[in-house]
């Protein structure tokens, strides 16, 4: 499947890009593809195109705090969750994330 | 925002607007504090009066005192506008504003910047107007009511008591004897250290930042000490590695040590979270005495930091900036010795792969789904 997502962390220099590293390398390893935008303390990086978006199976936001564009996801599934539990369990949120999907 | 956060604790989500408005606030405060810092290592006063005399030093002093006093109106309008967006602004600003002048100082605008965010929001989703007057909606009706409704609160209702509570907490925390002193910076230094940056961490923090604005530097010392035992510590552990002959560490953990140093310098944790993990509650039992053990001497030294981070880069804006560092390296040895002890031996070559199943179980409530 196909997914989007965005990272962003309470003082946005760490555990943003480590979620970041550990969702795609999860994501990877089981067969999706994956692009991940980071919203850190220095500015959005990486920023997800509408047509990515628009592409994608699901949404999963790694978020500790606002971010700035959560409208780009109103149509597709969104899952949302704290840095820290994707940094401990990036393979089953994965899971989770396909069982999501797959309800659907 | 809001229709995203249909599942999810409300805990989740009243944190989530604190470390929002944190987030806004660590760079506010870094930038302010250095220059008030560097301003007053210079000899620097605060302007009072710009038709007397003034100096470049006081330039800096002023700009970094202006900010700092500041911190109440970030964090209001921080929390009230991730609560309601941009309608929470006017009311989260205002809050900040009156609770400086009520010396409610920033649990004032904490709290009043949670009320100033439902306002708002409750305003925005709840209130019905005639099709004629949807432009005057956000720009008029929203910004009144709402910056009248959280005035009239923060004057009448909680002001006066937060004020009040305030000030018997700084009385109460720069009155400390001696054994209190020590047992403080223990209890800090423990509650920021263990769970690496963590929520407990942040809550922590969240109550030091309100003591900087009152001008209470010396537990932040401590938070910032800290954070940086575990990588300094787990660094000393190398050395200690060929000294004792017993190898602790794996060769990717060493790897790992080669970048956890340097981001502990700049008083981040997490660059040592894959040794961590690999050996977690020997590593929790390890910080939770080295911090304790660094935030008491810390504290009882009266270390004080004016800026809340930047780990080493930060002691030249630090009060006894040498026995901070002292209190560190003591705090990280001591982190390092429980540590070494505690580990089993490995072989240097072994390699902990860590297996899909071993990792956590995600809690459903972490998880919001729209």
């Amino acid at each position: 499947m196909k997914i989007v997502g965005v990272a962003a962390c309470t003082a946005g220099i760490a555990h943003t890009y480590i979620a970041k590293e550990k969702l795609v390398k999860a994501a990877e390893k089981r067969g999706h593809q994956i692009h991940i935008e980071t919203q850190g303390t220095i500015g959005t990086e990486d920023a997800l195109t509408d047509e990515e978006i628009k592409a994608a199976d699901c949404a999963i936001l790694a978020i500790d705090i606002k971010i700035s564009g959560t409208e780009r996801f109103k149509d597709i599934k969104t899952i949302q969750v704290p840095t820290e539990v994707v940094i401990k369990s990036p393979n089953k949120l994965i899971e989770k994330a396909e069982e999501i999907v797959a309800k659907n | 925002m809001a229709d995203v956060k249909r599942n999810g604790s409300i805990i989740n989500t009243l944190k989530q607007h604190a470390l929002t408005a944190i987030s806004y606030l660590i760079p506010i405060v870094v930038g302010g504090g250095f220059l008030l810092a560097i301003g007053s290592l210079m000899g620097g006063v605060a302007i009072e009066d710009f038709n007397s005399k003034w100096g470049f030093a006081d330039t800096l002093y002023t700009m970094g005192n202006q900010i700092l006093g500041m911190l109440p109106v970030v964090i209001g309008t921080g929390i009230a506008f991730s609560i309601a967006d941009k309608p929470g602004i006017a009311a989260g600003f205002l809050v900040g504003l009156i609770s400086i002048k009520m010396n409610a100082g920033f649990i004032g605008g904490f709290v009043g910047g949670y009320i100033a965010g439902y306002i708002a929001l409750f305003l925005r989703n709840k209130m019905h107007v005639p099709k004629w007057a949807e432009g005057l909606k956000p720009m008029l009706l929203i910004p009144l009511i709402s910056c009248f409704v959280v005035g009239m609160i923060m004057f009448y209702v909680i002001g006066t008591p937060i004020s009040i509570f305030t000030e018997a907490l700084n009385n109460f925390i720069t009155g400390l004897d001696m054994s209190q002193t020590l047992l403080f910076g223990l209890i800090i230094g423990i509650l920021s250290g263990v769970d690496y940056g963590g929520p407990i961490n942040k809550v922590v923090y969240a109550f030091l930042l309100s003591l900087q604005s009152e001008g209470i530097n010396e537990p932040m010392a401590v938070l910032m000490l800290a954070s940086m035992v575990t990588p300094f510590g787990l660094t000393m552990m190398y050395p200690m590695q060929k000294i004792f002959h017993k190898n602790v560490f794996n060769r990717t953990e060493v790897d790992t040590l080669k970048t956890a140093f340097p981001m502990g310098v700049c008083m981040i944790t997490e660059g040592c979270y894959p040794i961590i993990f690999n050996h977690l509650l020997p590593c929790v039992i390890a910080t939770g005495i080295g911090a304790g053990v660094g935030g008491a001497l810390s504290m009882f030294w009266a270390c004080a930091s004016p800026v809340p981070h930047g780990g080493l880069f930060a002691m030249v804006t630090m009060t006894n900036p040498l026995l901070w560092l002292l209190a560190l390296l003591i705090g990280s040895l001591v982190f390092a010795i429980v540590l070494f002890f505690i580990l089993k031996p490995v072989k240097a070559d072994s390699e902990i792969v860590l297996d899909e199943s071993d990792e956590a179980d995600i809690n459903l409530s972490d998880l919001k789904i729209s």
